[in-house]
């Protein structure tokens, strides 16, 4: 292909690259921009000073974050076995958990909160669970907990968790781990030295993308959790749409675009790391 | 097939392996498997895919249990324990290195994985590296290694842990040809030096003849001959190992009667005769190696008149091959350039007697 | 294999079997509540009805609600499609640099918090002057589309060789055509996985088109969740029922098509 050519070929990328930055970058950079501004317009950190200032707020602020970092540990754990047993399951096991992981990641957020909502009330499914096995005598108050809102987010975010990591163990060569037994590693040796550090860059990219999803909900913690108990996404929502303070929603959209772009960058330097010891 | 001698020694004995039986989903893929060498030895599995020459390497590996039958090691059953404990190292075909560790690393791996710490294992691997000549590349990842630099990481990492058996599946099959040559007479020396015990799993049969002391012929999971080259070259034991193992004529007739010690055979082509007493009407295959073949010959030689399919020079020889009829199949090799003959040509082959190989063919087929 | 691994093995399978319940639970409630007859969220139910599905009927809003979804899911997965292809063409096949970080920059949408970009663009769309809510909305979801065709497409034509382009070149297309004729067939289950994992995107989100809803242009998910805070009863689990459904068929059209194992990786 002549120069020419591929420098037109190139000029492709400019309505989307265009639209993109018009629509998408732009904002988040005036957004940006603007909420390190007072009212006049000049440089200035004070409505971030406010918000760490206020105790509500940093409280907000570390239950947020206490709950994305159950809720990516949560799926982590549960992840990994499932990603494993799905690299060596075969025909009709595999596709069941496939659609097991597909078919709740095509529906929305909206869908399953609701459906986590029936579930933890009193009178609901896993109480009549319970309570059925014998585990308890009177119906736990789920709903508004928690505990609630871990399990019901890490059943939301699970399949970003567990794909990725499917994804690299089903890259990794198989003959890997028996050579590593016919040199005398044993199956804990195996695991520490051969198996985990291959699959880190999934478990990597998993934990990024969960991360920064349980961070920034809000639809999950609205239904489940309540007004009692908010996460951040919830200030911004409300800010915006009932106490109309666009000033606290603006600096804390920040805050968690922040946060947001951060475990992206660092996630992409540790997979760069893992990668590169070549 | 079994090198059954008279009370073999313990290094004879080196490598036991008895009556092993192994099935998949159902189907047995090998039974009564049984196969016995002598400390020291460089061994060739060969066969064609599917014979069970892999699946027999894992076994003896522990990569993969036996259903009935044991392994034995230097006098001791290994057959229940598992890879990890058998100090048997394999080099895989695609070499199987480990990405995320450097080459000396993956050199180490074995000996850390022994317990060993990293100070100590410095000088073992700066030696194996040695040993192949790849100690520049201590520090390198394996990214960026070519398929033969590659292959030799991998035995500086089987040898580095002094194991008691060395396996070798296909290891040669992903490299070039001039590149294979070179690293099969390398490979050979640096093994034979140590006294390295060896198995190599192939399909090539010139590879197998030139690594090894022995090769065990093996067709649909049972070994049909376990020789070294020469007597499997020479004297092959059943059709199998005569079409494995180097090229042939064959053609397939019928015992007519006998003329001394000899048999009578009709065949398409004419009467021929072989050694041996078979029963007269017995179908047999008759072969013969093509460089034992003469374009002139007298009257006590084998005969077969045919027109020429094709004449290729291939520089140190030159392949003349008739036309095929039957399943049977007319070559013969003639040592140097021989621009004489071309196809059409109407010529003879012919060739001793004694030289003639004779089988039995049971459903009256070629084999 | 050792006991130890046998065991570890057999962990794994509980597991990984009472991950699929859980992931399965919450959709087989749904619409086990949804046929049933009692207002209260029980089961087992008194008795199965349909009368949540009449009482959508009476649901006020939710055929605007549903048919502004499709629209916005239709038209902003076509636009996404058409920029995606042209932008990732240009990625694979342009020489400039930079064309790494254009790939991350266009799939990036997706790793940011819906909320904020949300908020970043009902600022914006009010500082531009644009007021009207469709708009907005459909801008939006064009920024929520794309990366989900980039991402699937940049993977697809990574693998593709562009010497059957330049084959059709010599037999006569012009660079366009070629490019219609032999590209996008063969990348057609690229384009069947982008664009379902795209349409669906749009037909789920929330946390963008909550800013930029206004009274009349609610999208169904923002009904939905208006229905569960003023009036909440089963209907809304047949709603749920209605989505869970399209979503099966869409996914056994794309996994006949494509087969599943397609869709993971994309």
């Amino acid at each position: 292909m002549s120069p020419a050519r591929a420098d037109r070929i190139g000029l492709l990328v400019v309505p989307g690259l265009a639209y993109l930055g018009l629509i998408y970058a732009l904002p988040l950079l005036l957004l940006l921009l603007k909420s390190f501004r007072d009212a006049t317009g000049a440089f200035s950190v004070e409505e971030f000073v406010l918000i760490f200032g206020d105790p509500l707020q940093r409280s907000i602020m570390a239950r947020t974050l206490r709950v994305a970092f159950l809720v990516t540990l949560l799926a982590l754990l549960i992840a990994w076995p499932t990603a494993v047993v799905m690299r060596r399951a075969k025909g009709g096991w595999l596709t069941l958990f496939l659609v097991a992981m597909i078919l709740p990641m095509s529906l929305g957020v909206v869908v399953k909160a609701f459906a986590w909502s029936i579930l933890f009330r009193t009178n609901g499914f896993i109480n009549q669970a319970l309570m059925g096995i014998g585990l308890t005598d009177a119906p736990i108050r789920l709903l508004f907990t928690e505990t609630a809102l871990v399990i019901g987010a890490a059943n939301v975010f699970l399949p970003f968790m567990v794909l990725p990591i499917y994804a690299v163990l089903q890259q990794q060569d198989p003959n890997l781990p028996d050579a590593a037994a016919t040199l005398g590693a044993g199956p804990f040796y195996r695991f520490f030295k051969v198996v985990l550090p291959l699959a880190l860059p999934g478990v990597v990219a998993g934990c990024a993308f969960v991360f920064s999803m349980a961070v920034s909900m809000y639809v999950i913690p609205s239904l489940i959790i309540g007004e009692r108990q908010q996460t951040v996404a919830m200030q911004i929502a409300r800010s915006f749409l009932f106490l109309r303070n666009e000033q606290l929603g603006s600096s804390l959209s920040t805050i968690l675009l922040l946060v947001a772009v951060s475990v992206v960058l660092l996630s992409s330097w540790l997979a760069a790391r893992l990668g590169a010891r070549s | 097939m079994l090198d059954a001698g008279p009370a073999s020694t313990p290094d004879e004995r080196y490598l036991d392996v008895v009556a092993v039986r192994k099935s998949f989903k159902g189907v047995t893929v090998m039974d009564g498997m049984n196969f016995r060498m002598a400390r020291g030895e460089l061994v060739s599995l060969l066969g064609p895919s599917g014979c069970g020459k892999t699946t027999l390497l894992r076994i003896i590996a522990g990569l993969m249990p036996a259903d009935e039958g044991s392994v034995i090691l230097a006098g001791s059953n290994i057959s229940a324990l598992p890879p990890h404990r058998r100090n048997i190292s394999v080099v895989f075909q695609n070499y199987a290195l480990f990405p995320h560790l450097t080459v000396a690393e993956n050199v180490a791996f074995g000996l850390r994985a022994r317990g060993m710490s990293k100070a100590d294992a410095v000088q073992p691997v700066r030696e194996a590296l040695a040993l192949v000549r790849m100690q520049d590349f201590a520090d390198r990842g394996i990214a960026g290694l070519s398929g033969g630099q590659q292959q030799r990481v991998a035995v500086a990492r089987a040898l580095v842990v002094r194991p008691d058996l060395l396996l070798l599946d296909e290891p040669f099959s992903a490299l070039d040809r001039k590149l294979r040559e070179t690293m099969q007479i390398e490979l050979k020396s640096l093994l034979r030096d140590r006294g390295i015990t060896g198995i190599f799993v192939t399909h090539d049969q010139e590879e197998a003849m030139g690594v090894s002391d022995r090769i065990a012929v093996m067709n649909a999971g049972r070994i049909e001959q376990f020789a070294d080259p020469s007597t499997l070259y020479a004297s092959p034991a059943t059709p199998f190992v005569m079409d494995f193992v180097g090229l042939s004529t064959r053609l397939s007739g019928r015992v007519t009667g006998h003329d001394g010690a000899l048999s009578v055979v009709q065949t398409p082509f004419g009467t021929l005769r072989a050694p041996g007493h078979r029963p007269p009407g017995a179908p047999v295959m008759i072969g013969v190696r093509p460089e034992l073949i003469r374009l002139e010959g007298g009257a006590e030689m084998n005969r077969v008149d045919l027109v020429l399919e094709d004449v290729a020079v291939l520089g140190s020889k030159t392949m003349l091959q008739g036309r095929p009829a039957d399943g049977a199949r007319l070559l013969c090799e003639l040592a140097g350039i021989r621009n004489g003959k071309a196809r059409g040509d109407a010529v003879s082959f012919h060739w001793a007697v004694e030289d003639t190989l004779i089988y039995d063919a049971p459903d009256g087929a070629a084999a | 294999m050792t006991a130890t691994d046998r065991f570890f093995r057999a962990l794994c399978w509980v597991v990984a079997l009472a991950v699929v319940v859980f992931m399965v639970l919450p959709l087989v409630i749904t619409v086990l509540v949804s046929f049933s007859s009692s207002q209260v969220y029980t089961l087992p139910p008194p008795e199965w009805s349909f009368r949540w599905y009449q009482a959508l009927t009476r649901r006020a809003g939710l055929r605007e609600a549903l048919t502004l979804s499709l629209n916005l899911a239709l038209i902003s997965t076509a636009i996404s499609l058409v920029l995606g292809t042209a932008a990732a063409i240009g990625v694979a096949r342009g020489q400039f640099r930079g064309r790494a970080a254009i790939a991350t920059f266009a799939v990036s949408p997706l790793m940011m918090p819906g909320l904020v970009l949300g908020v970043a663009m009902l600022q914006f769309f009010r500082e531009i002057g644009l007021h009207d809510a469709y708009w907005s909305l459909l801008f939006a979801h064009v920024v929520i589309t794309l990366p989900f065709v980039m991402r699937t497409l940049l993977a697809a034509m990574g693998s593709f060789d562009f010497a059957l382009v330049d084959a059709a070149r010599t037999l006569g297309l012009s660079y366009p055509r070629a490019v219609l004729k032999v590209l996008i067939p063969n990348l057609a289950p690229a384009y069947l996985t982008g664009g379902l994992f795209a349409f669906l995107a749009s037909m789920d989100n929330y946390p963008i088109s909550i800013f930029l809803t206004d009274a009349f242009n609610r999208t169904l998910p923002i009904r939905m969740l208006q229905y569960m805070e003023e009036s909440p009863d089963p209907s809304i689990a047949a709603i749920s029922t209605g989505l869970i459904l399209l979503a099966v068929i869409a996914l056994a059209v794309a996994a006949r098509t494509v087969g599943l194992n397609r869709l993971v990786q994309g």
